[in-house]
This record gives C-alpha cells, sequence and structure tokens, in this order.
C-alpha cells in the first residue's frame, strides 16, 4: 500500500492545501515539546525533485532530510555510509557497492539495486543531466545491479571524485518516480530519507515530520518546517520572538543584535571563497601579473575583516579549502607602497578599473571598501552593480572587463575546487588560459596513487595562488542564529542537517 | 499584450545559462533547450504559447517544474487577500476621513485629517513597514512579524500596504466632496430647503463619488502592484515574489503567466470601474 | 481658499530648501560622500553616546558621513522626480485630452494603450525594465514616467468626457470654434486643476517609488549616493543603527510632503472657482 495514492493534480494540491490549514490551526493546542522546528532562510524553496538541485540551501537541506544517497559528506569532508554500507574500487574503472538491507521508501516500496540503477540513470536524461553532476564528474558509464544489494559503476576512466560525487546522487522511490507526472513528483517528494514530506506552501513553507521507520532510528525532532523570509531583520526579529529555530543568512553586523533571551548566534568558518575576480578577457594592465599582484597588495583585507566581517573570519590562504590546502601559502601583506611600485614597474599606472558586484548580501560593502583601497594607489575605480540574473549572464560569457565581487564553492575536494581555472572549465569566469596549468591539474585528477596525487595537487595550488587570478579576500562566515531550545552544530558548507538536531530539556 | 511581454522576456537572454549549473556540459544544456522547446523559431514558440494559453494551459515553468497556471493562481490567492484587506481598510478609512474632513472644512478634525493623509503620503511604505515590525511584533510582541499563518499575519502588512491608497482617497473625497457642496446644484438644493442629510446623501455624496471610483479602480491595482515590495518585507507569500524570482531566472513560462493573469484581473476591474461609472453619472454614456 | 493657507507657505519651504540643498551640496556637505573610512564605521549621530563631532548624523556600514550623503543624495531624488513627473504629465495629458474630446476610433486606440500599460503590473515592469536595461538616470525617469502618465491620461480623459457634453463646449463647437482652439481654452482650463494636482502627487510619488526601487535593488546605481540607495543599506540596521536608514527617510518624507502641501496649494489657486 503506498501512502501518496495517485491522484490528480488538482486533488492533491487541495489535499496539500487541507493539511496545511489542519497544521496551522491547532498552533496553541499543540504540547510545547510537540512544536516544530522552524528553519528560516532568504531564499525560496523552488523544487523539490531530487535530481535537480539548485542549492545547498534551503532546497539541498529540505532534499537531504526527505532522501538518502549511497554516502553522505561529513562537515569535515570524510565520507559516511548510508544506503552503501561499504563500497571498493574493484577495478580502477569499476566500483562496487554493497547496500543496505531492509530500507523502505517512505511509500513502501523497497531499496535494492534496482532502485539505484533506476535513479541513476534518471540523472542521465534531461531535464535532469542539466542539474545533476553525477555522469559528467566521475565519467559514469553504466550502472550495473549486480545482485539484490550490490551495484557496479563503471566509469569510462578511472576517477577519484566517485565519492564526493555520489554524496549529492540521491535515490528516490522508483515505481513513484517512473509512474508519476514530473511536476507531482516535483511538488511531493517520496525517499527514505529521516523525514517525510508533509505539505509545501510554495513561496512560504515546507513541512515535514519525522519518519518513525527510519533505517537509523527516527530522528530526535519529530516536526520541521522550512520557511523562507527574505527579509534578513524579519528573520531576526522572529528568531527573537521564539517562532523560529534557526536563522540562516546572518550578516557580522546583525549577530550582535540576533542574540536575546530566546536566541543565541554561532558562527562557522565557512569554505566559500571570498575575492575579487580579475578578468583575463578584459583591460590589458590585468593580464601583467605584477598588476595583479599590486591588487593584492593594496587592499588591507585584514582591515576589512576585523570591521566589516566583526572579525569573525580568516583572510583566504589558498583557492584550495582547508584541510587539503598547502599550509605554507600566505595571505599577500597590505601594503600600498609597494602596490604603487608594482604599478609603476609594470608601466600601468591610474587606470579606470570596472569594480563590478551582484546583489549578494555584503557585496556593495565590500566593493565599495576594495574601490576606495584601489584608489588610495592612483586607479580609477568605477563601481557598477548589476542584478543578479545579469550578474550570473556575465560571469557565463566571460564577459566583466575588470574585476569583480564573487565566491566560490564551499567545497571540500582539491581537484574540484582547482578544476575551475582551467581553460575549458565552463565555469571559469574570468577566463584564465593557461595550457601548464590545465596539464598539472589534469595529471592530478587521472592519478588514483594518493601520495603522488597528493604532490601534483600541491604543485598546482601553489602555481595558481602566485599567479594572483583573483584578489583574495577571505571565507564567507557562515553565521547562523539558532534559538535556545535547539541543540545543532551548523555545518561550513551550507546544509542544514536537522536530523542531527537534538532540543534541550 | 501578450505579446509584448513575449518579446520582451526573449531579448532579455538566455535562460539556459541561468537554469544549469555552472559546470553542466554542453551536451546536457543543447538537450534541455530541446526539453523546454526553446530550439524552435521564436515565432513558433510564440504560436505554441497562444494555441495553449487559449486552452487554459500556460506551460511548464522552468525552475519550478510545475504548470504555470497552479502556480501563478495558487499565489495570486495571496496577494489578493492582502490587497483587498488593504483596499477595504482604505475605503473605509479615507472614505470616512475625507467626508469627515469635508463636512468640518477648516476646523480642527480636518486640519487633523489633512494632516494624516500628507504625512500618510509622505513615508515610503517599505520604510514604515519595518518600523511597524520593530513597534508591534518585537517591541510590543502583539502582532506576528511574517508569514501568513494565522488569521492576525495579514494585520500588519496590510495596514502598511493601505496608507498610502487611505491618504490618497481620503484627500480625494475631501477635496471633490468639497466641490460638489460648493456647485450650484447643491445651493440650489440647500436653497430649496431639502433636509440637509438628504442633500448630502443623495446629490452630494453621489456626485463625490464619480472620481473615488476612478482612483478606487486605479489604486486597486495600484494595491496588487505595490504588494510587490510589502510582500518581500512580510514574507507574504504572493504573485509579486514569485514574479521577482520568474525575472532574476529569465524563466520566461512563468513571467509570461504572471503578467497574463495579472493583466486579465485588472480588465476586469477596470470594467467594473466603467459600469460603475455610469450606474453614478448618467451624464457618461458608455459606447 | 479650500486648504490651510499657511500649508502651502509650509510646502513653499521644504521645497525650497530641498532644491537649496541640491544645488549648494558642494559648497555645505562636510565631507566628500563617497569618502568611507572603515576604522570610523557605523558612529552614531552626535548628541549619541559616542558620536563624534566630525559626524553630525553619524557614519554608515562603511564609515562614510550620513550628513553628507543625505545632502548629496537630494539631486538625485529630486531631479528624477520632476523629470518623471513631468515627462509623465505632457505624455499623459496630451493623450487623455485627445481620447476624451475625440473618441471614436483615437479614444479606442489611447483607451487600449492605457489599458495595457495598466495591465502591466508597475512594479513587476520595473523590476523587469531596469533589471535587464540597467539603472541609469535616463532608464530610471523613463520608468517612472511610465507609472504615472496613465493617472493623468485616466483622470482628464474622465474629466474631459464629463464637461464635453456641457452647454458652453457645445455652443463653441456649435459656432464653428476651431477643435485647437475649443481643447485650448474651453477644454484644457477645466482639466488644469486635477492635472495639478496628479502632478504634484506623482513627483512625491516619482520620489517615492525611485526609494522603492532602490530598495528592490533595481533603481538607480546604487554606487551614486541617492536617498532610496542609503534606505535599502541601512534596512539591515534599523534596529542597530537607526541613523543610517532614518535620516534618507526623514529627507524623502519631508520633500514629498513639501511637494504635495505645494500641490494643494497651487490646485486651490489655479481652480477658477474658488478664486471667483
Amino acid at each position: 500500500m503506498t501512502s501518496v495514492p495517485m491522484m490528480n493534480r488538482r486533488q492533491l494540491g487541495q489535499g496539500a492545501a487541507a493539511l496545511a490549514v489542519l497544521l496551522g490551526l491547532p498552533r496553541g493546542s499543540l504540547a510545547a515539546d510537540a512544536k516544530p522546528v522552524v528553519i528560516a532562510s532568504e531564499e525560496d524553496v523552488s523544487t523539490l525533485d531530487p535530481h535537480l538541485i539548485r542549492n545547498n540551501h534551503p532546497i539541498g537541506s529540505v532534499i537531504w532530510s526527505v532522501f538518502d544517497s549511497l554516502v553522505r559528506r561529513n562537515a569535515d569532508g570524510s565520507h559516511e555510509p548510508r544506503l552503501a554500507l561499504s563500497w571498493e574500487q574493484a577495478e580502477p574503472t569499476r566500483w562496487r557497492f554493497k547496500l543496505r538491507p531492509n530500507v523502505k521508501f517512505h511509500n513502501g516500496e523497497a531499496f535494492d539495486a534496482e532502485a539505484v540503477v533506476f535513479n541513476f540513470n534518471r540523472m542521465n536524461v534531461s531535464p535532469y543531466n542539466a542539474e545533476s553532476q553525477l555522469w559528467p564528474g566521475t565519467n559514469l558509464s553504466k550502472v550495473v545491479a549486480v545482485d539484490p544489494m550490490t551495484v557496479d559503476l563503471v566509469t569510462s576512466e578511472p576517477t577519484i571524485n566517485m565519492l564526493y560525487w555520489l554524496e549529492e546522487a540521491f535515490v528516490g522511490a522508483p515505481k513513484y518516480l517512473k509512474d508519476t507526472a514530473p511536476d507531482v513528483v516535483s511538488a511531493n517528494p517520496v525517499g527514505s530519507g529521516p523525514y517525510k514530506f508533509v505539505s509545501w506552501r510554495q513561496g512560504d513553507r515546507v513541512v515535514l515530520s519525522a519518519n518513525p521507520t527510519y533505517w537509523n532510528g527516527a530522528p530526535p525532532i519529530k516536526g520541521v518546517v522550512f520557511r523562507d523570509i527574505p527579509e534578513l531583520s524579519s528573520r531576526i526579529n522572529e528568531l527573537k520572538a521564539g517562532s523560529v529555530d534557526i536563522a540562516v543568512g546572518l550578516t557580522p553586523d546583525t549577530a550582535g543584535g540576533a542574540k536575546s533571551g530566546n536566541s543565541r548566534v554561532v558562527a562557522v568558518n565557512g569554505l566559500r571563497k571570498m575575492h575579487m575576480g580579475i578578468s583575463f578577457t578584459g583591460i590589458a594592465p590585468l593580464k601583467d601579473k605584477r598588476i595583479r599582484q599590486a591588487l593584492n597588495h593594496a587592499v588591507d583585507v585584514q582591515t576589512m575583516i576585523d570591521t566589516l566581517q566583526g572579525g569573525m573570519t580568516k583572510p583566504l590562504a589558498s583557492i584550495v579549502n582547508p584541510p587539503n590546502n598547502d599550509p605554507s601559502l600566505k595571505p599577500f601583506a597590505y601594503n600600498a607602497d609597494k602596490a604603487k611600485a608594482l604599478l609603476k614597474e609594470a608601466g600601468h599606472e591610474g587606470f579606470e578599473l570596472q569594480v563590478a558586484y551582484g546583489r549578494y548580501p555584503g557585496a556593495k560593502e565590500v566593493s565599495e571598501a576594495v574601490a576606495s583601497y584601489l584608489e588610495a594607489i592612483g586607479l580609477k575605480p568605477k563601481l557598477e552593480a548589476y542584478e543578479t540574473g545579469r550578474f550570473e549572464e556575465m560571469l557565463k560569457q566571460k564577459a566583466f572587463k575588470g574585476i569583480y565581487y564573487y565566491g566560490w564553492a564551499s567545497l571540500i575536494n582539491p581537484s574540484v575546487e582547482l578544476v575551475i581555472l582551467t581553460s575549458d572549465a565552463v565555469d571559469n569566469s574570468n577566463g584564465y588560459n593557461n595550457p601548464d596549468y590545465d596539464k598539472m591539474v589534469k595529471t592530478a585528477s587521472v592519478t588514483l596513487d594518493e601520495t603522488k596525487r597528493k604532490v601534483l595537487l600541491k604543485q598546482a595550488e601553489d602555481f595558481i595562488w602566485d599567479e594572483c587570478t583573483w584578489v583574495y579576500l577571505w571565507y564567507l562566515p557562515e553565521i547562523y542564529g539558532l534559538g535556545s531550545r535547539l541543540n545543532y552544530p551548523p555545518r561550513p558548507d551550507d546544509y542544514i542537517e536537522i536530523y542531527r538536531a537534538t532540543l534541550t530539556g | 499584450m501578450s505579446f509584448a511581454t513575449f518579446m520582451v522576456a526573449q531579448t532579455t537572454g538566455d535562460p539556459i545559462t541561468l537554469l544549469v549549473p555552472a559546470n553542466a556540459t554542453e551536451a546536457a544544456r543543447a538537450a534541455l533547450r530541446t526539453h523546454l522547446g526553446l530550439d524552435r523559431p521564436v515565432p513558433v514558440q510564440y504560436a505554441l504559447f497562444v494555441l495553449h494559453a487559449v486552452q487554459g494551459d500556460l506551460g511548464s515553468s522552468f525552475v519550478y517544474k510545475q504548470h504555470v497556471l497552479d502556480l501563478v493562481v495558487n499565489r495570486l490567492g495571496a496577494t489578493f487577500e492582502l490587497a483587498l484587506v488593504a483596499f477595504a481598510i482604505a475605503l473605509v478609512l479615507g472614505v470616512g476621513l475625507g467626508v469627515l474632513a469635508a463636512l468640518n472644512r477648516n476646523g480642527m478634525v480636518d486640519l487633523a485629517v489633512t494632516g494624516f493623509t500628507m504625512i500618510g503620503l509622505a513615508i515610503p511604505p517599505f520604510w514604515l513597514g519595518l518600523i511597524l515590525i520593530i513597534v508591534f511584533a518585537v517591541r510590543l510582541q502583539i502582532l506576528p512579524v511574517s508569514g501568513s499563518d494565522t488569521a492576525v499575519s495579514v494585520i500588519l502588512p496590510a495596514v502598511t500596504l493601505s496608507l498610502q491608497s487611505t491618504a490618497r482617497l481620503a484627500r480625494l473625497l475631501r477635496s471633490s466632496m468639497i466641490e460638489v457642496l460648493e456647485a450650484d446644484y447643491i445651493r440650489t438644493a440647500r436653497a430649496k430647503g431639502l433636509w440637509r442629510c438628504r442633500v448630502l446623501w443623495v446629490h452630494a455624496f453621489r456626485n463625490a463619488l464619480i472620481p473615488l471610483v476612478t482612483m478606487a479602480g486605479l489604486e486597486l491595482g495600484d494595491l496588487i502592484s505595490s504588494a510587490v515590495v510589502i510582500e518581500a518585507i512580510f514574507a507574504w507569500p504572493g504573485i509579486g515574489r514569485l514574479a521577482i524570482t520568474a525575472v532574476e531566472q529569465r524563466d520566461f513560462p512563468l513571467l509570461q503567466g504572471a503578467v497574463l493573469v495579472a493583466a486579465i484581473c485588472f480588465v476586469v476591474i477596470n470594467l467594473v470601474v466603467d459600469w460603475l461609472y455610469t450606474r453614478i453619472d448618467p451624464r457618461v454614456v458608455l459606447r | 481658499m479650500k486648504g490651510f493657507p499657511w500649508f502651502g507657505a509650509v510646502g513653499a519651504l521644504l521645497i525650497a530648501a530641498a532644491i537649496a540643498t541640491a544645488v549648494l551640496a558642494p559648497q555645505i556637505a562636510p565631507a566628500r560622500p563617497t569618502q568611507l573610512d572603515l576604522r570610523a564605521r557605523l558612529a552614531p549621530p552626535v548628541w549619541v553616546e559616542g558620536g563624534k563631532p566630525n559626524h553630525i548624523l553619524g557614519t554608515d556600514n562603511v564609515g562614510r558621513d550620513v550628513l553628507s550623503r543625505v545632502i548629496w543624495g537630494s539631486r538625485i531624488s529630486l531631479s528624477v522626480g520632476a523629470a518623471a513627473a513631468i515627462l509623465g504629465m505632457v505624455l499623459g495629458s496630451t493623450l487623455g485630452l485627445l481620447a476624451g474630446y475625440f473618441g471614436r476610433w483615437v479614444d479606442a486606440v489611447i483607451s487600449w494603450l492605457i489599458n495595457v500599460q495598466l495591465a502591466f503590473p508597475f512594479t513587476l515592469l520595473a523590476i523587469f525594465l531596469l533589471g535587464t536595461v540597467g539603472g541609469g538616470f535616463g532608464a530610471v525617469v523613463v520608468v517612472l514616467a511610465l507609472a504615472t502618465w496613465v493617472n493623468y491620461a485616466r483622470i482628464v480623459r474622465g474629466q474631459v468626457l464629463a464637461i464635453r457634453s456641457r452647454d458652453y463646449v457645445l455652443a463653441a463647437r456649435s459656432i464653428g470654434v476651431p477643435t485647437g482652439r475649443t481643447l485650448w481654452r474651453y477644454i484644457l482650463p477645466n482639466t488644469a486643476a486635477p492635472i495639478v494636482v496628479v502632478a504634484s502627487f506623482s513627483t512625491a510619488q516619482a520620489i517615492l517609488t525611485q526609494a522603492a526601487l532602490s530598495f528592490l535593488g533595481v533603481g538607480i546605481d546604487p554606487s551614486v549616493p541617492s536617498w532610496g540607495a542609503m534606505l535599502n543599506e541601512g534596512r539591515d540596521y534599523l534596529q542597530s543603527a537607526w541613523w543610517i536608514a532614518v535620516f534618507p527617510g526623514l529627507a524623502i518624507a519631508l520633500t514629498v510632503l513639501g511637494a504635495n502641501l505645494l500641490g494643494d496649494w497651487l490646485r486651490d489657486w489655479l481652480d477658477p472657482r474658488s478664486v471667483a
């Protein structure tokens, strides 16, 4: 018996609405300990299809709660078995996974190797292959069910990143996915994760309830609500009023004001590397390494961190995230005189420089501060604001002519982090093109010997740091407001794993 | 109208670049283009859009992967709820204050009402919204900060949204009422000794309503449009935020659907206004 | 007079002060509006504990002088408001006049235009256009004028519809007064009052809408100091550093108040019946 009966779209909508009313009305009558945990985010949940995850949070956080993947990434970058019990790289191009027995999807379907085959194959067809990176990321060529509890992943080339990409390859109830219209699937997810989907009111909230028969035991928090509250001050006010338990996306300046009798603030060193990208397709001076070094010496990153970032983060010291970075690399020291000397040496002084920013939180202040430092070494910075969609287009077309405020990748995987500056990476937004660097990264990514690979990666890491393709800034601090009844250690990569949270007392 | 939106949408960029992660492969991009029907020539796309639209099918949203009509209708309800509550507040308060001021012309009540409308018109509504949240939801804690889960949730956003309309309607009614009260036929009626209340209601109020009806129709439209800003502050799940997302993500079907549905609503409002015109002022004949 | 006579004087005073501020900005502003000092950020106004005498109204989130920014910001707000109101007035009144007077297909075409315009929810249109075209001064003025011309057109059209069948207009037409002269001499004066009223609203509305667009992040380039941009910068600081958003908000409110009061006074002054 399936728990989600096959209804047509309209009936389903009514069912969800009726449920929302039921959940909304008896607020006061629920016992205090049953009050759901509310997570408030700036962004809207747009789709809940497990193979169309557009952002780590909030969509990713909901998907992580409702679905399971074969392995899961821990906060420190290590891998934890989930739907897979164990794995081995049987041959360089064949990975074998033993699956967890007796797992059921929320609608009663059983989890087995065929479910994995169906889901992974779905990720390889349009429109899912545009969002899901499993196949291109791992050079996957075939998914084989060896027996009901064993699955083989065959790749066309040896890969070192199989587990990394499997972390976000979620497995949904196969029969449901097969027999249901795509728009119903994207609004009514059925997985095997720690939470079951209850209802979704678009632009407002997604409601989940604990899965009592989860293979790892029912999660301690019974009800979870993901709310969409775009206004930062409203998120903070709700937090202080006790109607929100996790307020996502606080800024260093608002962190102090978010503390109250009902709430506290937790900051984690984020993994998103904030920088001013330097365009290699724009004005000529930027193609000179000395100019790029001058820009890095001109900007007083530590003062910006102490003031704008409230001292809540550290300067970037590599484009590879810890713990895999080379500790011998050090941030560029602030030295305006040296910057001026470098400009003079390169023969480009007082040129006009576009400083572009999008509508990301804090982008304007940072860009204005950077511009004022560049003005101080005699350049003529020209601030330009872009609407979000337009900014993304400019990035993808490598169309910026000067420098632009951007953040890259909250992930922990050196080869994936380094690949963006290779010439054929589609997300290489500053148009850096160096065959030597391309070769270093490529060689590392097919080197299966871990010790050798580490040496190659370090070589590439040191090389690109010295190239100054960015004006290096800092790791974006992730600041969360937490209600005092909640125990939850936030992760550095935006995801909220609410099944790891507990209530106090 | 739909054509204009369609063309403007087409010129603003390729939705594919925004729909897929930066590291999606070229083959996947091409497949998605085909999947969404964006590989067809633009005139064919438009013809298909119209053909489906007249059958009540506005297509599927690129981002939400759901039927546009469902998405829009879902959200439109919330926006209408907010706009109608604000409209009711504006109508009752605006007309009441306006008449009161006109009848007590140049008195203390008039001064108070005029002062209120002047200040009301001068305050940026989104700014007022933020202040109201701090006062009523954070300091006094008598109303919810945001959201739409309880019946009282609508109070703060609706009051914020209605302030400008209230002030405009009050001003309008005050001045048109004064104008009518001074008109010859009212003076005549008074001279003939007609009972004051009867003059007021049958002649004066009815005539003073003519500009109000024009304005009220516009106000309702304006409220729906202004709700976009207010929805963001109060996390109200209306169509405004849906449309902002659609613009930012270049979600053409959603944008077209939202504009089309909103347009139909406006046209209906305008028809009602025109009809009311003929009911109130017999001199106007609809052709 | 219909309103309170001294209201007009207050309005004139406010507007005169705003214009003087805009014109004399380089002379009266104590600092450069873009001069930032990260170490001196979020300083409160001078009368609040911790305030500094060189920043009378405090500093913003990157340490710029709030007073100087409010003074310089008046330039953008006033010029955008006035330009948009005038453009909308010329466009809207002309079309409204033509539609109301000629009726038939002229009315049909213009009414269709009005309906097309009205059918676009304005804020969405503005976000859409400014988001894709970019928020230059000209673009914002045109978009704001697009928002206001309909108000003029509808009011004027309605007014003309109501008066064109009145005896004196019919009489003028029957004795062969040329169309242009009829419009100019008999119709236009009767629409002047509502036009002025709408204009007073529209200037004020344009200033407010411009602020709202900046608040949504699609207005005038936010790197130029404007009141709307300052409100946007201060929105997250209302509870911790209220002065960033409160002073530009106050500046907007006072200017809009002035425009409305002045418009009221003008209306009373222009209305032939109240002069009589």
